[in-house]
């Protein structure tokens, strides 16, 4: 019997919604052009090569190793690319993704990668084209939604402050706005200004966000009605602490 | 009951958000919105800011070298693209600005830390027998009084015993003092009103008898050295500056000479075997003497704190003022600054003393805790409700589920935590506190707080910074742990435990869950009646009954500290 993967408990559209980030099944909203992802990414010029720290690995001899030869380097290590980064904000008003589920869909579904999980923010650092296709991945699907999340490299405030009225998260660095029925964003992730505008699509209107989301909120699907994740929840607390008290257990 | 409640926050709120602070247009509104408008005013709409803008001003020009300059912030955008709002302490209604909560800007805060560094408690009884039994002194309460009038002389650096000395001016060390305190109600009533501090007096009768009995007829000296000494060195110096004047005090009020074996017994009473530090000495790799807070553990905080003296029928109250030193000492100067270095701890701190958002959790709780349990969060010992982790589970989980619910109903609130580390510690805090006052059992509480965060993580897909997650995974293993380097009770453990000792946000939790359990039963102590006694004494510059009243005189810079040095520097 094949093994499938269950992912994450829940009968909610909370859960269900975990249950696809983690799985990487997720719906494909927008096109970001790999220039555009260059750009808003801000650590290298579109177009150019990709620095690297080291030459190919195929050029460089590398020793006889069976892990080596086991495991397929990702095009990135096979290229020899520095590590670089990217990170998302998503806000706590139904934003479609959460920092461990960031987390959790990178390490899941894309190798190489090093996610880094917080509140306001969340990160993944791999190899330049690695973190790429990773980034790529997430802004264009149902992961993200260009007003509700935001690629903010440093100062990443906003996750938990109210929405000003055209609905855009608060960013202290102002990296995106809203022009006709769009998000634009005219900074890369650090605040530095870049050379054109880059289009990030539509926002989702306030319904679509509260099917798409991920967080549990008592406005939309409250935490204390999915009663399986609450079990679960319990259950993993009971085993940890009767672990540490009786190990023989 | 949730909905009906009137939060404690909401006053705050309304004032912070819907109230024009400065220049800051925050006029309007309501505190449920999840919309507002934000200006970019800059640092120029709030007081504090500007004066702190002109004063970097000044310094530039004064020095012919650049200081603070609010515009270097990321680029030339200043702080306050979003409303600058001020913060209430929690359980007043002192208004305060929120750099006023940094400790540099806050007297206050500096003195609690000093008082508790300066203080250290030496036992009486050792140096009594060494004086009777072996040289055939005679100790009465005559000479008990006559050597604490010559150790009130010496300890601030008066000098005794020898000729052409330097001296400590007493104007600079006017805070320095020593009292003594004992069990021994016939030996009290003999002792100079001014030299003790009265058990009877200063506890209710409850609790004096308890602290009474713990102690039994054993005599011990609070004394607390200069805080401009303290400053100067650190804390390692408190026990070695107290010794040797209580030794030189010693030889002069009993005339013993200067140079006998004896003498060598009453050093080592006082240096070693007859005394209690605030903290202990930590190990080499954190390289920190004793008296530094690092070492202090959680139930000496529990204890130094002393609204369980004067609020004692309210436990929610005691544990809420231990959240607020704690969170002060331990987050804010241990960790903020000894550990680590800057000011970002102090948002980290200040969230869980400040405008009431963890004080409206953690009453909600006692509510349904008394509504459920047959008011099992009354002060009492025989109405707790049994420690078990189906009592963990129901009560942490409903005090969570409620906290997270009220970021979610009122976004003020959420956005006054605006960090998930902050809403993290206010809701472990008021879980895990919870649980302790109902089972009078801190480790139970702490047990609660680990599973607050795991319900925090799974509603939301987020719950602090890396670190934080990391230890908070992993805390519920060693909960029940009484193996060496792994567990013990919460009482003794402290920030240098292996799993604490980087955890900012967590520590004055700890200290509030362990205060809580005692408080809920009714206990004049956490762990130690000697610490609790020390500091039941109204000379220190720093009230530890109500250490949050205390922040906001601090940042209202009404807060009159010890240990200037204006005597000595040229008048401005």
């Amino acid at each position: 019997m094949a093994y499938e993967p269950q992912y994450y408990p829940g009968a909610t559209s909370v859960a269900e919604n975990r249950r696809k980030h983690m799985s990487g099944k997720v719906e494909k909203l927008r096109e970001i052009s790999d220039d555009d992802l260059t750009l808003v990414l801000g650590h290298r010029a579109p177009g150019s090569d990709y620095p690297s720290t080291h030459p190919p690995l195929a050029e460089m001899g590398e020793p006889e190793c069976s892990m080596r030869e086991l495991v397929e380097p990702t095009p990135g290590a096979k290229a020899g690319d520095r590590v670089r980064y990217v990170q998302f904000v998503d806000s706590m008003y139904n934003a479609p993704s959460t920092p461990y589920f960031r987390s959790y869909a990178a390490a899941i579904n894309f190798r190489g990668v090093d996610p880094g999980t917080l509140s306001g923010r969340q990160v993944v650092e791999a190899r330049e084209r690695d973190m790429e296709e990773l980034a790529k991945f997430q802004m264009e699907t149902e992961m993200t939604c260009p007003a509700l999340a935001s690629l903010r490299g440093a100062t990443v405030h906003g996750h938990s402050l109210r929405l000003p009225e055209d609905g855009l998260m608060f960013d202290m660095l102002d990296r995106c706005r809203k022009e006709g029925d769009v998000v634009i964003m005219h900074k890369d992730q650090v605040g530095r200004p870049i050379d054109k505008k880059v289009n990030l699509g539509k926002p989702m209107s306030p319904e679509e966000a509260a099917k798409r989301t991920t967080i549990y909120r008592v406005d939309n699907v409250a935490f204390r009605d999915d009663l399986e994740v609450i079990e679960w929840v319990h259950r993993v607390f009971d085993k940890r602490t009767t672990y540490g008290f009786k190990p023989e257990n | 009951m949730a909905d009906d409640r009137k939060r404690m926050f909401a006053k705050h709120m309304e004032i912070k958000y819907t109230k024009e602070h400065g220049t800051n247009k925050m006029e309007g509104g309501e505190i449920t919105d999840m919309t507002v408008e934000y200006h970019r005013l800059g640092v120029d709409q709030n007081p504090r800011k500007l004066e702190m803008k002109k004063a970097g001003q000044e310094l530039a020009k004064k020095r012919g070298l650049v200081g603070y300059n609010p515009m270097m912030h990321c680029g030339g955008i200043p702080l306050g693209q979003r409303a600058l709002t001020p913060s209430f302490l929690s359980g007043t209604d002192d208004m305060v600005e929120i750099d006023d909560l940094h400790y540099v800007n806050n007297a206050a805060m500096q003195q609690m830390w000093d008082d508790i560094r300066r203080t250290v408690i030496v036992g009486m009884d050792m140096a009594h027998e060494t004086l009777e039994k072996r040289l055939g002194i005679e100790v009465t309460p005559e000479t008990i009084n006559h050597y604490l009038e010559t150790l009130n002389h010496a300890l601030p650096g008066g000098a005794v015993v020898q000729e052409h000395m330097v001296e400590t001016h007493p104007a600079l060390v006017d805070d320095c003092y020593v009292k003594m305190f004992t069990g021994d109600d016939e030996l009290a009533d003999e002792i100079d009103k001014q030299f003790l501090i009265d058990i009877n007096k200063e506890f209710p009768a409850e609790q004096a008898e308890q602290l009474k009995a713990a102690i039994g007829k054993s005599s011990w000296q609070a004394a607390h050295i200069p805080t401009i000494v303290s400053r100067v060195t650190d804390g390692g110096q408190t026990s070695r500056w107290m010794a040797m004047q209580v030794g030189m005090s010693f030889i002069s009020a009993y005339s013993m000479c200067a140079g006998e074996a004896a003498v060598a017994d009453l050093s080592y009473a006082a240096k070693h075997a007859g005394v209690i530090q605030m903290g202990e000495m930590l190990p080499a790799r954190r390289a920190r003497a004793p008296n530094e807070p690092g070492g202090i553990p959680f139930g000496h905080m529990a204890d130094i704190v002393q609204t369980s003296r004067v609020d004692a029928e309210d436990p929610a109250h005691v544990a809420l003022e231990v959240v607020g030193a704690g969170c002060m000492l331990y987050d804010q100067i241990w960790l903020g600054s000894y550990m680590s270095g800057g000011v970002g701890f102090t948002q980290y701190a200040t969230a869980a003393y400040c405008n009431n958002i963890l004080d409206d959790n953690l009453y909600y709780n006692v509510d349904y805790i008394n509504d459920k349990y047959d008011g099992a969060a009354n002060k009492g010992t025989d109405n707790k409700v049994k420690a078990t982790l189906d009592v963990v589970k129901d009560i942490a989980t409903e005090s969570t589920i409620y906290g997270l619910e009220n970021y979610e109903k009122y976004p003020t609130t959420l956005e006054d935590h605006f960090g998930g580390s902050q809403r993290a510690t206010s809701l472990s805090a008021a879980a895990g506190s919870a649980v302790s006052i109902a089972t009078g059992n801190g480790n139970a509480g702490l047990s609660g707080w680990y599973l607050c965060m795991y319900l925090h993580k799974e509603a939301l897909g987020r719950l602090g910074f890396f670190g934080y997650d990391l230890q908070d995974q992993c805390g519920a293993t060693n909960v029940l742990s009484y193996q060496s380097d792994e567990g013990l009770a919460l009482e003794l453990r402290g920030p240098n435990y292996p799993n604490y000792a980087m955890n900012v946000g967590h520590q004055g939790g700890y200290a509030a869950i362990t205060s809580a359990a005692h408080a809920g039963r009714g206990d004049a102590y956490a762990v130690n009646p000697l610490v609790k006694i020390a500091f039941a004494d109204k000379l220190l510059p720093f009230d530890f009954t109500q250490p949050r009243k205390e922040f906001a005189r601090g940042a209202l810079r009404e807060f009159e500290p010890a240990g200037e040095r204006s005597l000595i520097i040229p008048a401005k």
